[in-house]
């Protein structure tokens, strides 16, 4: 599903990635752990489309050049990112945002787009199972949602769009313990063999709850350890340092 | 060389006319005369050199009344309403079937419609010169009409190279509520200049609601000068929408005269292409414990120009005063400008003042994100814009006008 290959990036003159090798069949889940500032997100950003980075390498997702196609052609192919910080949009209807996401992503894949009625039994269901209250959906976009509510709203876009392929960007910092089961619950019920995960967490706590097929350990721009979900219970008890 | 010199023959022609009147009114075109249009050398047109804009697009102007009859006129669907159809200025029917009409009074131009005060602005002084139509619109104490009104604001096609000059004047009485919507509708698809003055004045503890809104883009030069005066308890609120213009200056100047008085000026503006757009506000703070608040929200495309000039003035005795001013311009292009011009001018020392202006561009980050989503960069920065400009729009309470002012908005911004 994802291929990437001696993955090269630098913003700025800043060398970020230096040489990342990571592979992803479908109905995998992996896990990234890693010092701060080792580039977790900015592998997140790179492989959703963000603009403004140099990129060397390969960087294949169903056989096609990610280089050559647009964010919202990714998220239409069904690349989908939960932001480690969402971002607030003032004046932007949460339930009329998602709809219209949906139905632009529907229209790509060749589907009807959706109509109200059904949009909104299919918002109410999918929030309920995320404990997501539904006078939320009427508010702007994450504009004045708490840390935890935004990473609950990333995880019922990601629900909603069903994705492919779903990179969490530290989805569980913040998140209070039955927070953290709730989106676990969440993760786990998408999970299927056509559905990969990249899960980026500090905390092998996650990793309790979704288990991962693959933990990879990312430091200074590279993957520099990859093993089962012990490795995570590993890095738990002896930090990174030793990895280096 | 343009010659935009008018013929005090002009007032001869006016007829019934008082010593008085025709001294004031001569006083003023002299005054015109030797002034010419304004041009940025003044403080109050620095950033709009109505002058040179006169001068590239029009070779003449003429004066006359342009008298027109619409046989029929498509009235909104959105809401119930009163109305009162201007053409071309000129007040050609009222209806006002969902009031008690004993407590209305509409009528064309009355002479009470001159203020007789001096003033420095040329468009202003033309006006006081040549104006002798508009209209006059009363209500009668304690009466709070039971659906808002739509001024339908109806422009003729033939209309070309023309200035118009009307004078409007609005009278709350004690106690009484109006709301109003001036809803501009323009066929002409020439250019001409429509300078109007209008007189607000507000009793005691009435409240006054406008919201002004265009229907269509068009070639209009549109000046208005807006002079509201408030008397203690009243309530003044504008919401102003209208963009699409050529050339489009709101003047607005509101004199809190009456303790307890509040004015409250709102503007959501998406310039398109060339448009020019100016909004001016003026507030004195003449008695105590009154407030006043001004949020201006622009988005600005390529080649447009916006403009606010806010000043805020507090007299000694205007203790207690509570005045805020806001701007927000969001800049869609590097060849799009936008202009403000805070100013705050305050005697008394009991006072709560505060005013901010911020520019920029559209925040990537934000458009990153909607577009990690699916939707494109257009519709992103599209609903951003929207986005940008809707908490004006969510002020209005009724649900149907603001339903009708987001399809408005929205169709200046989707451009269709
Ligand atoms: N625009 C930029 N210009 C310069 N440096 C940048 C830029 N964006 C990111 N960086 C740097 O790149 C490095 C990697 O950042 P990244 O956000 O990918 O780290 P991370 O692994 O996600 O860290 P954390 O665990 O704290 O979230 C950091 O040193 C960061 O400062
Ligand atoms: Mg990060």
């Amino acid at each position: 599903m994802l291929e990437i290959k001696n993955l090269q990036v630098s913003i700025n003159n800043k060398s970020i990635l230096k040489g990342l090798n990571l592979s992803i069949k479908p109905g995998e889940l992996h896990a990234i752990m890693g010092p701060n500032g080792s580039g977790k997100s900015t592998l997140a950003n790179v492989l959703s489309g963000k603009g403004g980075y140099k990129i060397s390498g390969k960087l294949n997702f169903e056989g096609k050049d990610l280089k050559e196609i647009t964010i919202e052609e990714r998220a239409k192919k069904g690349i989908f990112l939960a932001f480690q910080y969402p971002l607030e949009i003032p004046g932007v209807n949460t339930n009329i945002f998602l709809k219209t996401s949906l139905n632009s992503i529907r229209k790509a894949r060749g589907e009807k787009e959706m109509d109200t009625l059904s949009f909104l039994k299919l918002l109410k269901e999918k929030s309920s199972e995320l404990g997501i209250d539904e006078n939320f959906l009427s508010r702007q976009l994450n504009v004045g949602f708490s840390g935890g509510e935004k990473k609950k709203n990333e995880i019922l876009q990601m629900k909603i769009l069903d994705p492919n392929f779903s990179i969490l960007d530290e989805t569980d910092s913040g998140l209070d313990i039955d927070a953290l089961k709730v989106i676990a619950n969440g993760v786990n019920s998408s999970r299927n063999k056509k559905k990969s995960f990249l899960v980026i967490t500090h905390y092998q706590r996650l990793l309790n709850y979704i288990k991962p097929d693959f933990v990879h350990v990312l430091s200074d721009g590279k993957i520099v350890k990859s093993g089962c979900s012990e490795l995570a219970e590993e890095l738990e008890k002896t930090g990174y340092k030793k990895t280096n | 060389m343009h010659n935009f010199e008018i013929n005090s023959s002009e007032i001869d022609k006016i007829e019934k006319i008082s010593e008085k009147e025709k001294n004031f009114r001569i006083k003023n075109l002299e005054f015109f005369n030797t002034n010419g249009f304004p041009s940025k050398k003044l403080e109050d047109w620095k950033f709009s050199d109505f002058r040179d804009i006169v001068y590239k697009n029009f070779d003449q102007l003429d004066t006359k009344n342009t008298l027109a009859d619409i046989k029929k006129i498509n009235l909104l669907k959105d809401f119930d309403h009163n109305y009162i159809l201007l053409v071309n200025g000129n007040l050609q029917s009222s209806n006002f079937d969902y009031e008690d009409k004993s407590k209305i009074r509409i009528n064309s131009y009355k002479k009470d419609n001159i203020n007789y005060e001096t003033s420095q602005n040329p468009l202003v002084c033309l006006n006081n010169a040549l104006a002798k139509e508009g209209y006059s619109l009363e209500i009668e104490k304690n009466y709070r009409l039971k659906k808002v009104v739509i001024i339908y604001n109806f422009f003729t096609k033939d209309l070309k190279n023309k200035i118009l000059n009307k004078k409007n004047k609005i009278t709350i009485k004690e106690n009484s509520e109006i709301h109003i919507i001036d809803y501009t509708v323009n066929e002409s698809k020439f250019k001409f200049i429509n300078n109007i003055c209008e007189n607000v004045i507000l009793e005691k503890n009435s409240k006054f609601k406008h919201i002004f809104i265009q229907d269509n883009r068009s070639n209009g030069y549109f000046y208005k000068f807006s002079k509201n005066k408030l008397l203690s308890n009243s309530n003044y609120t504008s919401f102003i929408f209208s963009s699409g213009l050529k050339f489009n200056k709101l003047d607005i100047e509101c004199d809190l005269e009456g303790k307890n008085s509040e004015c409250n000026v709102q503007s959501a503006l998406f310039l398109n292409t060339n448009d020019h757009q100016e909004i001016k506000t003026r507030i004195n703070h003449l008695a105590e414990n009154c407030k006043s608040y001004q949020k201006v929200k622009s988005v600005l495309s390529s080649d447009s120009k916006g403009v606010y000039q806010g000043k805020i003035y507090v007299k000694n005795i205007a203790q207690k005063t509570n005045a805020y001013q806001l701007s927000q311009a969001l800049l869609l292009s590097s060849d799009s400008e936008f202009d403000s011009k805070p100013e705050l001018e305050i005697y008394a020392d009991n006072v709560k003042c505060s005013h901010g202006s911020t520019s920029g561009s559209l925040d990537e980050d934000s458009l990153y994100y909607l577009m990690t989503r699916g939707l494109n960069r257009k519709e992103s920065t599209k609903l951003l814009i929207k986005g940008f400009l809707d908490d004006v729009v969510q002020i209005i309470k009724s649900a149907s006008i603001k339903k009708f002012i987001q399809d408005k908005l929205a169709k200046q911004i989707y451009g269709h």
